[in-house]
């Protein structure tokens, strides 16, 4: 285990905090150009969860969930998954869509490919606003749409980043869009280098 | 109503071990991560490994983490707990490809990797494998019943089965 990860102490905790709830204010934003339609974001809370308390942050490991997962590539690295309950990227779909809530069933390539492109919009503001803040270039990855129980999703993570003992940024957020709320988690990983560069950031910033 | 039984969750890189007949050792939601499961007919003792990845590289660190040195301490707590090495059940399942999508490298195929791991530390140790349900594409939940011995496995969207 590197320093760097040992130092992802409250100090950095509540930098990512600021920059992960502007990036999620951006991610709605995003979100209501695609929607054209007013997409707000109720106050994302943040916090740091280790790995093996993670799959039961969304109702845990067995239950069934939607996870969209990016790479972050660049000056800056590390992993982003957007995550939601199985029943409500179905009513996401139909927002989507713009069909009445329970239309959608199942995800097939449609649904998927909609869902898909909700993670890249959202995403790519989250990171643009992460990018603005700390200065950092990042590019994200293909969006990769998994459809499984919540601990194999949390697997993709982990087995990633190589760690369990780790700790990883969880946001939870509510998307509201015309009286419907979807309830959604970013997890935002980052490599132990863009960690480090992070605590780099916070000394320079004389905090 | 008989007596209940309990499910006794096997999180991330643990191990866990019973000779309570009304327990049920279970790894929820495994996807690329592997679950080993031995039981010993005769001492009626069971023990369910959730490891994360192949190998064990960085001394010092949890070993039920790792697929070999897992397995080590797996075999090691079930004979401190009466079990005999020779007979022993062994089954595995997980190893699922997780990140099957394009843009993301084949050499992240880390289910692949620990399955196996997983084959080859049995082997070394002299194990025969008894039943396995391993890669694919779907996270499973699996279940060890310490009365019976029975290990099943369950992907999302279907039913329980043998393995």
């Amino acid at each position: 285990m590197s320093e760097a990860t040992e130092n992802f102490d409250e100090h950095l905790r509540s930098l990512l905090e600021v920059m992960a709830q502007d990036g999620v204010h951006r991610a709605a934003e995003g979100f209501s150009g695609m929607m054209g339609k007013k997409v707000t974001v109720s106050q994302p809370r943040a916090r740091l969860m280790p790995f093996t308390e993670l799959p039961y942050a969304l109702g845990g490991p067995e239950s069934e969930a939607v996870g969209i997962y990016l790479q972050m590539q660049g000056q800056m690295s590390g992993q982003v998954m957007l995550a939601l309950p199985y029943t409500k990227a179905l009513e996401l779909v139909d927002l989507l869509m713009e069909a009445p809530t329970g239309t959608t069933q199942q995800l097939g390539s449609l649904e998927r490919s909609a869902l898909a492109e909700v993670g890249n919009i959202t995403t790519s503001f989250f990171l643009n606003a992460i990018a603005a803040s700390s200065g950092l270039d990042v590019r994200p990855s293909p969006p990769a749409v998994i459809v499984d129980m919540i601990g194999a999703i949390v697997d993709i993570i982990v087995a990633t980043s190589g760690g369990v003992r780790e700790k990883i940024l969880l946001i939870e957020a509510e998307f509201v869009c015309e009286g419907r709320s979807v309830e959604a988690n970013f997890w935002m990983i980052p490599d132990p280098a863009t960690l480090e560069v992070f605590s780099r950031q916070r000394l320079n910033d004389g905090r | 109503m008989g007596v209940e039984n309990s499910s006794l969750a096997v999180g991330l890189g643990e191990i866990k071990i019973s000779r309570l007949p009304t327990d049920i050792l279970v790894a929820y939601g495994l996807g690329s991560c592997v679950g080993v499961g031995m039981y010993d007919p005769i001492a009626h003792v069971a023990g369910l490994l959730h490891a994360v990845l192949p190998e064990h590289l960085n001394h010092g660190e949890n070993s039920a983490k790792y697929v070999d040195t897992g397995i080590m301490e797996l075999v090691a707590g079930l004979e401190k707990n009466g079990a005999i090495r020779s007979r022993l059940t062994v089954r595995i399942a997980g190893g699922a490809h997780m990140l099957n999508a394009p843009g993301f490298k084949q050499a992240l195929n880390i289910g692949e990797r620990n399955t196996a791991a997983a084959l080859a530390t049995l082997a070394a140790l002299n194990f025969r494998l008894a039943a396995q349900d391993c890669g694919g594409n779907l996270g499973r939940t699996v279940r060890l019943y310490v009365a019976t011995g029975r290990m099943t496995v369950r992907a999302m969207g279907n039913p329980e089965r043998d393995l």
